[in-house]
């Protein structure tokens, strides 16, 4: 599974994507809004985007509205991973189309738990040592 | 009305930063001692918040502290090399997390800046440090601040540094 | 330490959760599992070692545990929950669901047990929940009572749109709305006791029995068993099950759930257990006083709604972006449907402004 995180600081995008990583997924990264629409529109699929709220450019909630308006890529799980945190925030995201959102400050387990909410956790994974 | 977030807020808000993203548990965060002197700090991370209440919450440390921050964000070992641009974008994003926290606790909605990263915090647009609250991070001198720049219509005018 | 002992727990902790462990974080390793080693009276190397050469399942599972940040899930292992309306509660009123529902959620710790099965079942309108929520520990229930959690802690497997819809902010936390808070009674009890009021519809009592030895097992399962109504169901943790341990219960299938029903006639298993708390107590190994589980980690073959089909409206609809139009949690048809979203808060505010561009600087 592919997944695409869009975030303006590298060291978020590192954190978010050593946690899918580790869950099995391949990772594309972008720094704000613009570039993730780009890599979608060159033809790259995702299954999941998790995504910053404010970043130059084109910030989450534009590149939400975005990737939801057209029918392209409705395959695309949309979880915003943000330090806005505010009810009406959370309120706007998700009536532009977010599937789930994910408040920084975060761990690892929280971001997984949300995967599992998703459906979007590997059917088995580890066994018995 | 005094400062519109309490020390308790800010504390805790820190304490599960650090607990989520940097130590992977609580307590490697605590109030600094308080007769020890504070070291100088050469490194400051701040972000804006812009509404009706205008302020800033920053993060100043040393230099070996944010490197230090660096690596536990990134997951690097101790001591490896982290690029200064690295530690940059590390402390920036904790300023980013900790300014979003605290915009939070407003009435109304702050928007947040981008935030910036120098040696030090810029000493002429800050406004009043309305909450300081000194903490010690595995031995370093970690400080943060909330600024207010104008406050809430209907606060009260003065108040002190705590 | 030496490497290999944290490189061994690294890789454990990496492949059944998703925590990485790294290089500089031997003091994590330390804090947590020293005291886990001690109390077999082991040193840690000594204590991985052993667990190298040959470990339970339980084992593994504690030394997971003992290294993830403990704040409880909500929905945990999300199937039961999903499995709710769907399938629970079809299975009860076959069974002669009365005019109210009423559930038990044993060993409730913190409360994101009861709350999450509120919130499950908010948008079933026939049936009224009552939920008696206890726990061993005071001090966990009366944050349950308060309602209010961190912000880590309405992370974990909390829905947003549940978040917006039941819970309110509260300084730096989230508080449950009165209107769920209202519908928990929060009290303490021993499991080892005779059970607390009912009959009940549906007991709770997950990843609790695991600390008991089998004896107590069958202790606390009896108690559960007479306090459940015919055809009342029984709800264990994801891993857990009666077989082998209590033959008073069946296995009954509600979607992809197992739940597990006192057996027609009843029967109690085993050998009889004398009632009193002190002898049921067994051996070392199962204190009196059991420490209420918080944050044990779902095994990572937990069943995930992937493939469950989830009828619209439903609190998991949400997770499949795929062909379906996409249904919004609790009970709205479209992410824009604002109608079935809380009411805005009466104070003022501003509308939020669309984020200026700017850019992220460093000077």
């Amino acid at each position: 599974m592919r997944a695409l995180v869009v975030d303006d600081s590298r060291t978020m995008r590192r954190i978010v994507a050593a946690t899918l990583q580790d869950l099995g997924f391949e990772i594309a990264e972008a720094e704000n809004g613009a570039a993730a629409l780009a890599l979608l529109e060159s033809g790259l699929t995702f299954d999941l985007a998790c995504v910053d709220w404010n970043m130059p450019q084109m910030d989450g909630l534009e590149f939400v509205s975005q990737v939801r308006t057209g029918n392209r890529w409705r395959a695309i799980t949309l979880m915003m991973v943000t330090t806005e945190s505010e009810q009406e925030q959370i309120v706007r995201a998700l009536a532009a189309g977010a599937h789930e959102y994910l408040i920084k400050p975060f761990s690892p387990d929280a971001l997984r738990d949300k995967l599992q909410l998703l459906g979007l956790l590997p059917a088995v994974a580890g066994g018995v040592a | 009305m005094d400062a519109p977030v309490a020390e308790g807020e800010v504390l805790a808000i820190a304490a599960q930063i650090f607990a989520a993203l940097v130590d992977g548990e609580e307590g490697r965060l605590v109030p600094w001692p308080a007769p020890q002197p504070e070291p100088e700090h050469d490194v400051a991370a701040w972000v804006d918040v812009a509404g009706p209440w205008a302020g800033r919450a920053s993060l100043e440390t040393s230099s070996d502290a944010a490197a230090d921050l660096a690596r536990a964000l990134l997951g690097l070992a101790p001591g490896a090399p982290v690029p200064d641009d690295e530690v940059a974008d590390a402390l920036g994003e904790l300023a980013n997390v900790l300014g979003g926290n605290v915009k939070a606790l407003l009435p109304h909605y702050g928007a947040l800046g981008l935030p910036r990263v120098a040696g030090a915090l810029p000493g002429d647009d800050e406004g009043r440090a309305v909450r300081r609250v000194p903490l010690a991070w595995h031995g370093h001198s970690l400080v943060l601040t909330v600024w207010e720049r104008s406050p809430l219509a209907g606060a009260a005018d003065g108040g002190e540094v705590r | 330490m030496r490497p290999d002992t944290f490189a061994y727990v690294a890789d454990l902790v990496r492949r059944r959760s998703a925590i990485r462990v790294e290089p500089g974080k031997e003091y994590l390793v330390e804090s947590r599992l020293g005291p886990l080693a001690r109390a077999h009276g082991l040193d840690l190397d000594d204590y991985v070692q052993r667990l190298r050469q040959g470990a339970t399942e339980g084992e593994l599972t504690g030394v997971v545990e003992a290294m993830t940040i403990n704040e409880t899930s909500w929905f945990r292992d999300v199937g039961p929950f999903a499995a709710l309306r769907p399938h629970v509660l079809p299975l009860l009123r076959g069974a002669g669901l009365g005019d109210r529902l009423r559930v038990w959620s044993a060993a409730c710790s913190t409360g994101q047990e009861p709350y999450s099965i509120l919130m499950a079942l908010a948008d079933e309108p026939a049936v009224p929940v009552d939920v008696l929520a206890t726990d061993l520990n005071e001090q966990v229930l009366d944050r349950a009572r308060s309602g209010e959690y961190s912000q880590l802690e309405v992370n974990r497997g909390l829905p947003a749109p549940a978040l917006v819809r039941y819970f309110e902010r509260a300084g730096a936390q989230w508080r449950v709305k009165a209107e769920l808070r209202s519908r928990v009674q929060f009290r303490r009890h021993n499991l080892l006791d005779p059970a607390p009021g009912g009959p009940f519809d549906l007991v709770f009592c997950r990843n609790v029995l695991i600390y008991f030895d089998v004896a107590t097992k069958r202790a606390v399962l009896d108690r559960i068993a007479r306090v459940l109504r015919p055809g009342g169901l029984l709800v264990l943790g994801a891993a857990e099950t009666t077989l082998g341990v209590h033959e008073g219960f069946e296995r009954v299938e509600a979607g992809a759930l197992v739940l597990h029903r006192p057996v027609a006639g009843g029967s109690t298993a085993g050998p009889a257990t004398a009632a009193g708390p002190a002898s049921a107590a067994g051996p070392a190994s199962a204190p009196l006083n059991a420490p209420t589980p918080r944050g044990v980690p779902a095994p990572l073959g937990a069943p995930t709604p992937r493939g469950v089909p989830v009828p619209l409206g439903s609190p998991f609809a949400v997770a499949s972006p795929a062909p379906l139009p996409v249904v919004s949690a609790f009970g709205t048809s479209r992410p824009a449907a604002a109608a079935a979203l809380p009411a805005p808060r009466t104070t003022a505010r501003t509308t939020p402004p669309a984020t200026a561009p700017s850019q992220r600087g460093q000077s």
